[in-house]
């Protein structure tokens, strides 16, 4: 099977310094990756390297196109889903229209694609004419992850999903989530909770001290033996 | 004395006023919310719009064709939606990757261009444009229809539009905006070339009653962002209601007082929504920008 996305020997830095060295990780189509290491240990900057936010040096390929030279919209227009820490929905767009910027096509096409969203986030349904910032926090998370999967992107790159929501909702939102890997979408998840994240991935690769501390499945590794590996470096 | 004021008849210039000045202040905030700085040169773009309209009215004359004001308007819109790509080209795209006062610096450069080259051309003295329907109380009335007209065409833009919805969502988070594919290049683009087209159309309004002069450009700027103060910084309806309450202001304190006082107190209101509701009188949080 074609990997969804590739990443090879990516490095990033901040002011000269690197952030992260050397980083190679592939994510197949259907498959969650955890992307799981303490705060500041690079997961961010990986996924805005990917996303062509910030520089990043090495090779990222989306399926068999390589993107690492792309603008980020070109990135995104190429099949990259994007969903930030703090969720950064369009405060002042309604609900529906946040979901219907990112949709391409025709109007038709992009409400047939805002109807799918509705189905998969029934919350956001009876909220369609709401201001973005009048939701709560979860709603908000919905929402960024629906904006994101608007232009059915092969991948979804998500920052710290569960970053300030109640348990019952986080509990929600991944399973959300794995029901969207599971209709096979990629979908690499920064995510500092990695006991619940865990629960959800395929495979799971630890950052510590700026590189790879582990890559493996996620079947077996507890949230222990991760802190175990974050404090081994 | 406040007794002898004409109020109906004030009323009606000050809201042909306001609309002129709506036009300067949406088509200010438009620019600053799409490149995320302030295009100094706004004002001489309005200037030169009034200079265009005067040029434009003096051919139709001397070809012999007897047009109202109001068949020159689209070609004005045209020619100031040109300019304000060239000031976007030359004065924001090159730049934008610095920090803002690179921008700051160079569209107060171009600005100065447009006023000097306005001066040697255009000449000094102030010179009328033609009226948009016909002279008297129809003046007023057309510059009002013209502009809410205008006005409301841009409202439909922006909040029934595939492209005004990108707009909204890349004034209220470029990056963002960005990583959802939104191409913000083009919608800046596409800014400038709007708040250009706008002031060229305020500028061709307000040169037949209050006549083009070549060194008017930084007033109107003043104008738009006391505007853009008032009205919450960004905020596309803000712009609107604050260049309304400047234009009321200056109209009815210019004629129960003096011109001098309107001005000299319209600043000092200024200073006090500044201490008092930084925010504008209007304002709503960055992220609620429309």
């Amino acid at each position: 099977m074609r990997a969804a996305l590739h990443i090879e020997a990516l490095t990033v830095g901040h002011g000269g310094a690197p952030v992260l060295r050397d980083v190679s990780l592939t994510v197949e189509p259907g498959h969650v990756m955890a992307l799981l290491g303490a705060n500041g240990a690079g997961k961010t900057s990986l996924l805005r390297a990917v996303m062509g936010l910030v520089r990043g040096d090495g090779r990222i390929h989306l399926g068999d196109r390589e993107i690492g030279g792309l603008s980020p919209e070109r990135r995104a227009r190429a099949g990259l889903g994007y969903v930030p820490e703090g969720r950064r929905v369009f405060a002042g767009l309604t609900v529906r229209e946040n979901i219907e910027v990112a949709a391409a096509g025709g109007a038709a096409s992009r409400g047939r694609r805002i109807e799918e969203m509705f189905a998969l986030f029934p919350a956001l349904a009876e909220k369609s004419a709401e201001r973005a910032w009048r939701l709560s926090g979860g709603q908000q998370q919905m929402l960024a992850i629906a904006r994101a999967l608007a232009m059915r992107p092969p991948v979804l790159l998500l920052d710290e999903p569960s970053l300030g929501l109640a348990p019952i909702i986080a509990r929600e939102v991944f399973g959300r989530l794995r029901a969207i890997a599971d209709d096979g979408v990629a979908v690499l998840l920064a995510e500092q909770n990695a006991a619940r994240a865990l629960m959800i991935a395929d495979e799971a690769l630890v950052l510590a001290r700026g590189g790879v501390a582990h890559r493996g499945p996620a079947a077996g590794l507890t949230p222990e033996a991760v802190a175990d590996l974050l404090v081994a470096g | 004395m406040m007794a002898t004021v004409d109020t109906p008849h004030l009323l009606l210039s000050a809201l042909a006023l306001g609309a002129a000045y709506a036009l300067v202040a949406v088509g200010f905030v438009l620019t600053l919310n799409a490149a995320g700085a302030v295009n100094f040169a706004h004002g001489d773009s309005v200037m030169l719009g009034g200079v265009a309209a005067v040029l434009l009215g003096v051919a139709a004359q001397a070809a012999g064709w007897r047009v109202p004001g109001v068949v020159l308007l689209p070609l004005v819109i045209l020619l100031g939606a040109a300019l304000g790509l060239a000031i976007g080209a030359a004065g924001f795209l090159p730049l934008k990757d610095r920090p803002p006062s690179a921008v700051f610096v160079a569209t107060i450069a171009i600005a100065s261009i447009f006023e000097q080259s306005a001066t040697a051309f255009f000449g000094p003295a102030p010179r009328s444009a033609p009226p948009v329907w016909r002279e008297g109380t129809a003046q007023p009335l057309a510059m009002i229809a013209v502009a809410a007209l205008v006005l409301g065409a841009v409202y439909v833009v922006l909040e029934r539009t595939q492209l005004g919805r990108r707009f909204r969502a890349l004034a209220q988070d470029r990056e963002m905006a960005r990583a959802l594919g939104i191409p913000a290049t083009p919608l800046i683009a596409a800014a400038f070339a709007a708040g250009g087209g706008l002031a060229g159309l305020a500028g061709a309004l307000l040169g037949h009653q209050f006549f083009v002069v070549a060194n008017q450009g930084p007033g109107y700027m003043l104008k738009a962002y006391i505007a853009v103060v008032i009205g919450g910084w960004g905020s596309v309806p803000g712009a609107l209601a604050g260049a309304l309450l400047i234009a009321l202001f200056e109209t009815f304190v210019a004629a129960s007082l003096s011109a001098v006082w309107a001005q000299a107190l319209l600043f000092i209101a200024v200073l006090l929504v500044l201490l008092l509701r930084p925010q504008g009188l209007f304002g709503e949080p960055a992220g609620r920008r429309a």
